[in-house]
């Protein structure tokens, strides 16, 4: 009998070794800890053999008892170990579609946000994101939109779930041991509830055996972040007051009714052979001689050039019974929005100790973090300041005369819109901090052997506290004149305890079973708070307390909550390493439902067969991996309001609409319960009560089946390896709560299960392991991923809340579709616009809609699917490099198949009496110019033209250089154990559809923060 | 071992037995439930809640302030604001042509803001009903007002709409979904009025409560109602008959109102338009609003938000709601005193050369005019925020002072705490008169309209400018007798009306009542559309912009039950 342990090139144990004796053909695997034992003869040779290495043959010494074995070239993907649940497996005995992070890209990450990293780098995770200096991500979806509210995936992290993104995003990178991406079903259902839009799971680092020494980890970096070479080119003022001129001729209308206070126009007066001779902006705005017209670019205004410093550090220290990480780290960001910033720290202790020769572990992992952040704002009417930095009049100077004193609009002709820096300049007060307290603590214990009791207890705290001060200002025409302080409180908690019992049985050395049977609990409460004090006699930032205002006090608030309770098991089989089987079932209750239907079943099933184990693929020389995986499964859904079950009668002082659904014009509209029965004109008010909400008992769980069809290979002497998997699901019961007959009346809307969804796609993903030649070593590696989203089953009353109309309904599209008028160039003359159908508006120079429901007129019944948002493919490409002491990557990625809105079509190709415009303008059709896209200008748009259609349609396909690193490692003798620096370029450039005009196509508005190139350079030392 | 596999046994057992019921056990919290509201205190509730509705007004689907749908659709006032495509909706309202069933502004919101206000009704007269008069004294009363209020919002409906679900507080929700549009105008003006016949039986002439409604609100209210009834219409909304027992009943219902003696007219029509005489003698029946009431900015109207000068330092935003040349030109007299009928149109009127009505400067800003009663801050063609597509010309009947303790600035959007008349004294008289003409009882009508008239001579108390002379060469002088034929008193009721509303939305209304409508609307664009040639592709539809479309989604929710209104 010998025994060993199998080790791979870092020293960490080997699971699942095959360990043969050459002559007896016996064999057994290694165990988790790399441990096996196996009789042999001496004089017998034993196999050491393991997917993607060489083998290792050794023949017995008389006097061999112990082995131990190091494999050199172990670094396979497939020998990781992935969290799947509760309970862990090797990434090569996986059933289901679970992407396994890399996470080297992560570490050096500008963003801060570790979600943001992963854009484009795993196939089937679609992310969208803006520059914002907190890193903010506005869309994640894992497999496309299954559901019609929130497709948000669960973060379980070190096994306590949870809903928060930011939870995820705010982990420090050098402290995550891995992240796995569960997609399908089959995967997910162990999670039940909650999984219906994927699962990302999260392992924190908890030290390891350093031999009882202490190392220190440090990565520094600082960035400078760019949106220059992403702008909007738009008019300077002497042409705007050009293209406003032709307009207006074009209008009939006489230049200087309009805009005689902005420009003096110099013109012959005739408008059927309009000449112009000059147009000069007026010295004055508002002929206030303070205030001396400008000729402002408010891009490069509004914006700067920012820097982010990012600082972590991590200590830690550990022998084979203990160990413990700390990890302390620093993001500042300098904001690229001129007055925004953002500064978070994280810090984290994770530690585990273990005793009773390993037979308990006991471990807590605790992570705080704490962030403050000054953010874009709006202006007075809502309008953000970064869509006023591309469409607000250049001859709005910043400052006045003094140079000191904001400028604004004033006197005819202009909109109604602030000074995008003055609006900034007022929100730099402004704060929102957020802590948030992630953790856990557990206990597992091996009572007898192979038998495991784990029990886990988390807790997921946030407290977020924003401070909005809204001083008082005169700008130009417009003016603020009620100061007022104003803070946003909410608390969260959410508690999970969990146990789980784990038993591994071997019936034989072929059949291996492993069963886990467990129960979770988690409560969630939610209290949210609002404070509005007004009157502030002076407006300094230490002023604005709530003690120090006069004014109006109006406190809101109200508490919720949420309780799930769950049992779950499930039994993988392992056949000889060469059949595998998982079955899983979940029972789940929430509060959220009604008690009939309080609780659904979510099982699943998934099968996995090793081909490449199998006798007639021995003496195959392409595939040193062949699996081919199977599954099908049932996940839910239960995102919709805590209390939507009940009817509901509330209080409303004096609420306005907005108060709860938020909106801008909904701040106008009261729908309070007060009213002065007296006819008295002030004073407190009687008030009543409303019907809010009415009931659904009926109410049950929204569930998603899936089957998920995969294929695992490595070929060409492992030279290629990679990853096939399609999946086809249908969600049903979708949680909506449409809209109802007004006449029903006030709070008659209620949530059911109304609609269903289908959804198709696939992933692939392929690496190619470059032939090491002397010092050069590359890896590449692509990832592609393609899904389809439709909604297939949609009640009737409900349709008229997404796009669509009777004749093209929705059904059959996603929700991000866009519909919208087709469109079939320009009328060139009257005779052409007066033939064609009736169509209010046209005439020569003006764009021609089509007639799709041939009935003669052009209305709103001639609507279409005329592109989508979403992309029919993304992918991504990564090139690693390495020469001597010098690595190299390049990542990329795009998305293709996308028909989408171009905003910029609509600022450069229209006329805009308020908006600054492009220079698309001055193409615009005149009887003398009819060889042309743009309409004839008009200042009126009788025509309508910026209704949505598919003039503004293009190609919105792309691909982005997205991160260039350059690093340096040197094995410095005294102090260093590693030392490397980098340097990094990010979002280098972009190809794109020459259609596509904008600037950037990851930015579809005007309204998010541009996403800025990036340099960074930064040092990841080790000692 | 033994003492291992019993540890074990216990926690398998824990889990198994830890699915504890109470754990999902959940209860709302801060609301309540339909049970707790039994309480006379708390059915109390309800009916202020119901009082409230009628005041929730929304600026982009307005519920009491009629100048989208009454002015700016009339021959009064433009939508006004920066540009044609600025709140577009109104833009095709203006139009008439432009308007779909589909917009979801105004048109969709309107409707939906108004059945909100019918369903605080019926909810509290549910909960009223509940209860027996012994146990709730006031159960009639409440009963009565709760069906004043019902009706009030039906009536606003009924003019928008016209062909509307009626129902009441016995409908459940799956009845409601029964009840189509398709009741004829006849039965439909008839079940309003019955609850305002409920309301007249049952409510004291006075109430202790000011705001309250009682009898004579209802009395003038049926009277409205009546008045409009009588105009009967056929199905393409075209008037053919004017059915006299209605107009007798307008007759009765207002003399009550009137020789009650509680009502009367302001000495100034002035006093109408501002917050400190609000609650007056001439208002019958007004949406009470109140400021520093312990909401964030007061219950206010923002209806009327978007209406002030924009370029106006002390308002800064929005220019909406700018009086048309015609109604401008409507104003000016003659060497009698009396309006122009058939040359007032001919020319742009030269104010300084001119003789006008006094109602002009308490309703049209003007260039160097005192704007609001305010002569050191004159109009200025500056405040004008789009003079090229609309002209320079202003309203200003229900926009208030930035100085005035009932004016809030909200965002860039002005509220006040000024109450909204739905039924004033004025009108009372003037149903009355035309009620008497179109009876041939014209005779009856002129002290009427004279009472008007007199009064609207004596309001130029406030008009002076800072040096102390008119802005306007005032002229107006009552009718007489000599050639007060049926025919001329007619037109010279119509005129009355379009003055003493002027811009309040009532035009459009009574165009449409008269059944001139389309003749009035297509000779005002033909003609305005020179002046502003925005107006170039309006066009006035008979037999379809009387009314506005049933919004489509409300077709679409109650799967098509709903018949659209003709020619949309």
């Amino acid at each position: 009998m010998i025994t060993g342990t199998v080790l791979d090139n870092a020293s960490k144990p080997m699971d699942g070794v095959t360990i043969g004796v050459v002559e007896t053909q016996k064999s057994v695997l290694s165990d988790a800890n790399g441990k096996f034992s196996i009789s042999v003869a001496t004089g017998q040779s034993i196999r050491f053999s393991y997917v993607g290495t060489q083998p290792i043959v050794i023949t017995i010494a008389a006097d061999t008892k112990v082995l131990n074995i190091v494999f050199k070239d172990a670094a396979n993907a497939l020998n990781e170990v992935v969290v799947t649940g509760y309970t862990s497996e090797r990434k090569k005995d996986l059933t289901g579609a679970v992407a396994v992070v890399d996470l080297a890209p992560v570490k050096n990450n500008s963003s801060g946000n570790t979600m943001q990293a992963l854009q484009g780098r795993v196939a089937g995770l679609y992310i969208e994101k803006d520059g914002s200096a907190n890193g903010s991500t506005s869309r994640i979806l894992i497999r496309g939109a299954n559901t019609l509210g929130n497709n948000n995936p669960l973060y379980v992290i070190d096994g306590i779930p949870t809903t928060r993104p930011e939870v995820f995003q705010n982990l420090s990178p050098s402290n995550i041991a891995s992240v796995q991406v569960l997609k399908d079903a089959s995967a997910e259902s162990i999670y039940g509830s909650r999984a219906s839009n994927g699962v990302i799971i999260v392992t924190t680092k908890n030290g390891g055996n350093t031999q009882g020494k202490v190392q220190f980890q440090f990565n520094n970096s600082t960035s400078v972040q760019s949106e220059k070479s992403l702008r909007f080119k738009m008019l300077n003022s002497a042409d705007r007051g050009k293209a406003l001129w032709q307009a207006s001729v074009n209008d009939g209308q006489d230049p200087a009714a309009g805009y005689g206070d902005i420009y003096t126009f110099n013109w012959n007066g005739n408008y059927n052979n309009p000449v112009l001779n000059s147009v000069v902006p007026k010295q004055f705005v508002g002929g206030d001689p303070n205030t001396p017209a400008g000729d402002t670019d408010w891009q490069s205004v509004l914006y700067k050039t920012a820097m982010v410093y990012n600082n972590d550090f991590t200590a830690s220290i550990g022998n084979k019974n203990a160990s413990l990480e700390i990890n302390f780290g620093n993001i500042k960001n300098t904001g690229l929005v001129r007055f925004t910033k953002y500064n978070r720290t994280t810090g984290s202790i994770n530690g585990v100790v273990r005793a009773f020769d390993n037979k308990a572990t006991f471990g807590v992992n605790l992570k705080i973090t704490n962030s403050n952040e000054t953010l874009t704002t709006t202006d007075l009417g809502g309008a953000a300041t970064t869509f006023l930095a591309v469409t607000l009049a250049p001859t709005i100077p910043v400052y006045q005369k003094d140079g000191v004193t904001y400028a604004g609009e004033s006197g005819a002709g202009y909109s109604d819109r602030n000074n995008p820096l003055h609006m900034q300049d007022l929100a730099k007060w402004n704060n929102a901090n957020q802590v948030n307290t992630f953790g856990n603590v557990f206990l597992e214990i091996q009572p007898i052997k192979n038998l495991y009791f784990k029990s886990n207890f988390g807790a997921d705290n946030a407290d977020y506290l924003s401070k909005v001060i809204t001083p008082t200002f005169q700008e130009g025409a417009l003016a603020r004149t009620t100061n007022s302080l104003f803070f946003d409180q909410n608390h969260y908690l959410s508690t999970t305890f969990s146990n789980t019992l784990r038993y591994n049985y071997d019936l034989n050395s072929n059949n291996h079973f492993k069963l886990l049977a467990g129960t979770e609990y988690i409560k969630t409460f939610t209290d949210f708070q609002t404070t509005l004090k007004q009157g502030y006699a002076i407006q300094t930032e230490d002023y604005f307390t709530l003690d120090a205002g006069t004014g109006n006090t109006i406190v809101t608030g109200r508490s919720t909550g949420n309780s799930l309770f769950s049992q779950f098991a499930r039994l993988d089989y392992n056949y000889a390493s060469k059949y595998l089987a998982s079955v899983t079932v979940r029972r789940d209750g929430s509060s959220r439902f009604g008690s009939n239907n309080q609780y659904g079943i979510f099982p699943a099933a998934s099968f996995g067969w090793k081909i490449d184990q199998e006798g007639f693929m021995k003496n195959n020389t392409i595939f040193s991996e062949l699996k081919l995986r199977v599954g099908v499964g049932r996940v839910g859904n239960q995102e919709i309001g805590d209390q939507s079950r009940f009817t509901l009668y509330d209080t409303r002082y004096g609420t306005t609409q907005n108060q709860l659904t938020p909106g801008f014009w909904e701040q106008y509209m009261n729908v309070g319960t007060a009213y002065s029965l007296s006819g008295a004109n002030t004073g407190s008010l009687p008030s009543g009560f409303v019907q809010t909400q009415a009931a659904n008992p009926g109410l049950k769980w929204e569930s998603t089946e899936e089957i998920n069809a995969g294929l695992d290979f490595t070929i060409l002497h492992d030279k290629i390896s990679g990853s096939f998997d399609y999946f086809t699901r249908r969600t049903t019961g979708i949680l909506i709560t449409p809209p109802v007959a007004s006449a029903l009346g006030e709070g008659q809307s209620k949530t059911v299960n109304g609609a269903s969804k289908s959804n198709k796609g696939w992933e692939f993903l392929v690496t190619y392991h470059g032939q090491q030649s002397g010092d050069f070593n590359y890896n590449v590696t692509l990832n592609f991923s393609h899904f389809r989203d439709k909604i297939t089953d949609l009640p009737e009353n409900v349709r008229p809340a997404y796009p669509g109309n009777i004749d093209n309904t929705i059904i059959g599209h996603s929700q991000f579709d866009i519909f919208g008028y087709k469109t079939n160039g320009l009328f060139q003359s009257q005779a052409e616009a007066d033939a064609a159908p009736t169509q209010i508006g046209a005439g020569p120079g003006r764009i021609r809609y089509v007639d799709i429901n041939h009935d003669g007129k052009i209305d709103a019944n001639d609507q279409t699917w005329i592109g989508t948002t979403l992309p029919a493919l993304e992918y991504g490409i990564r090139i690693d490099l390495t020469y001597k002491k010098f690595d190299l990557s390049i990542f990329g990625s795009g998305v293709a198949g996308r028909k989408g809105f171009d905003v910029y079509t609509l600022y450069n190709n229209l006329m805009h009496s308020r908006e600054n415009v492009g220079p698309g303008v001055f193409d615009g059709w005149t009887p003398q110019h009819t060889n042309t896209k743009v309409p004839a200008l008009t200042l009126k748009d009788n025509n309508n033209e910026s209704r949505t259609s598919d003039y503004f349609i293009v190609n919105t396909s792309y691909f982005k250089l997205r991160n260039l690193q350059i690093g340096y490692t040197i094995v410095p003798k005294a102090v260093f154990t590693r030392l490397r620096v980098f340097a990094m370029a990010e979002n280098v450039f972009t190809l794109k559809s020459k259609n596509y005009l904008s600037p950037d196509p990851e930015r579809i508005d005007l309204g998010p923060v541009p996403i800025p190139k990036v340099f960074s350079f930064g040092i990841n030392a080790s000692f | 071992m033994k003492a291992k596999i019993l540890f074990t046994a216990i926690l398998s057992g824990l889990i198994i037995l830890s699915s504890c019921k109470k754990a999902l056990d959940y209860t709302p919290k801060g609301v309540l439930s339909s049970s707790d509201l039994k309480t006379p205190a708390a059915i109390e509730g309800l009916v202020t809640a119901a009082y409230a509705a009628i005041g929730n007004g929304d600026m982009i689907g307005p519920i009491y302030s009629d100048w989208a749908y009454g002015s700016v659709r009339s021959d009064d006032a433009y939508k006004g604001g920066g540009g044609t495509s600025d709140v577009g909706e109104v833009d095709a309202l203006e139009h008439y042509n432009l308007v779909t069933p589909s917009m979801d502004s105004f048109v969709s919101r309107t409707w939906k803001n108004l059945f909100k206000s019918i369903s605080r009704a019926n909810v509290a007269l549910k909960a009223v009903n509940s209860l027996s008069e012994a146990d709730y004294p006031n159960k009639k009363t409440r009963l009565a007002e709760l069906k004043f209020l019902r009706a009030h919002s039906y009536f606003t409906m009924k003019l928008l709409y016209k062909n509307i679900p009626i129902f009441d507080e016995n409908a459940t929700p799956d009845d409601i979904l029964k009840v189509s549009n398709t009741l004829s105008n006849e039965d439909s003006w008839n079940k309003i009025a019955a609850d305002l016949q409920y309301a007249i039986d049952n409510l004291p002439a006075t109430q202790p409560e000011l705001a309250r409604a009682n009898k004579l609100n209802a009395q003038a209210y049926l009277a409205k109602l009546r008045l409009y009834q009588a105009y009967e219409q056929d199905e393409k909304h075209h008037v053919i008959n004017i059915n006299k027992t209605r107009l007798q009943e307008v007759v009765t219902l207002t003399q009550a109102v009137i020789s009650s003696g509680k009502y009367s007219l302001s000495a100034d029509i002035a006093d109408d338009f501002l917050p400190e005489t609000e609650n007056g003698p001439e208002s019958v029946f007004a949406i009470q609003f109140t400021i520093n009431d312990g909401t964030t900015a007061g219950r206010l109207n923002f209806e009327d938000g978007l209406n002030y000068p924009h370029g106006a330092p002390q308002y800064g935003c929005c220019g909406f709601h700018a009086a048309s040349q015609n109604l401008v030109n409507a104003h000016t007299t003659d060497v009698n005193g009396l309006p122009n009928f058939d040359s007032f149109n001919n020319s742009i009127a030269d104010l300084t050369k001119v003789t006008v009505d006094p109602r002009l400067d308490h309703t049209v800003g003007i260039d160097g005019h005192p704007y609001k009663y305010d002569n050191t801050k004159p109009f200025s063609n500056s405040w004008v925020r789009d003079p090229g597509v609309y002209g320079n010309f202003h309203t200003m009947r229900n926009q208030q002072l930035a100085t005035s303790s009932s004016y809030f600035k909200l965002g860039p959007f002005m509220g006040s705490a000024k109450n909204y008349d739905i039924i004033r004294y004025d009108d009372v008289l003037l149903m009355q008169a035309e009620a008497y003409i179109e009876l041939g009882q014209q005779a009856n009508a002129l002290p009427l309209i004279n009472q008007i008239r007199n009064r609207a001579a004596a309001s130029t108390g406030r008009l002076k400018k800072i040096d102390g002379t008119f802005p306007s060469n005032y002229n107006v002088k009552p009718y007489t007798l000599a050639n007060w034929t049926q025919e001329y008193a007619r037109k010279a009721l119509q005129w009355e009306r379009r003055l003493e509303f002027a811009t309040e939305g009532a035009r459009f209304f009574d165009l449409v009542r008269w059944g001139i409508a389309e003749k009035t609307l297509n000779d005002y664009i033909n003609v305005e559309k020179v002046r502003r040639t925005f107006l170039a592709t309006a066009k006035f539809t008979a037999g379809r912009d009387e009314y506005l479309p049933i919004p489509q989604s409300e077709i679409t929710f109650t799967n098509g039950l709903y018949k659209q209104n003709p020619g949309y």
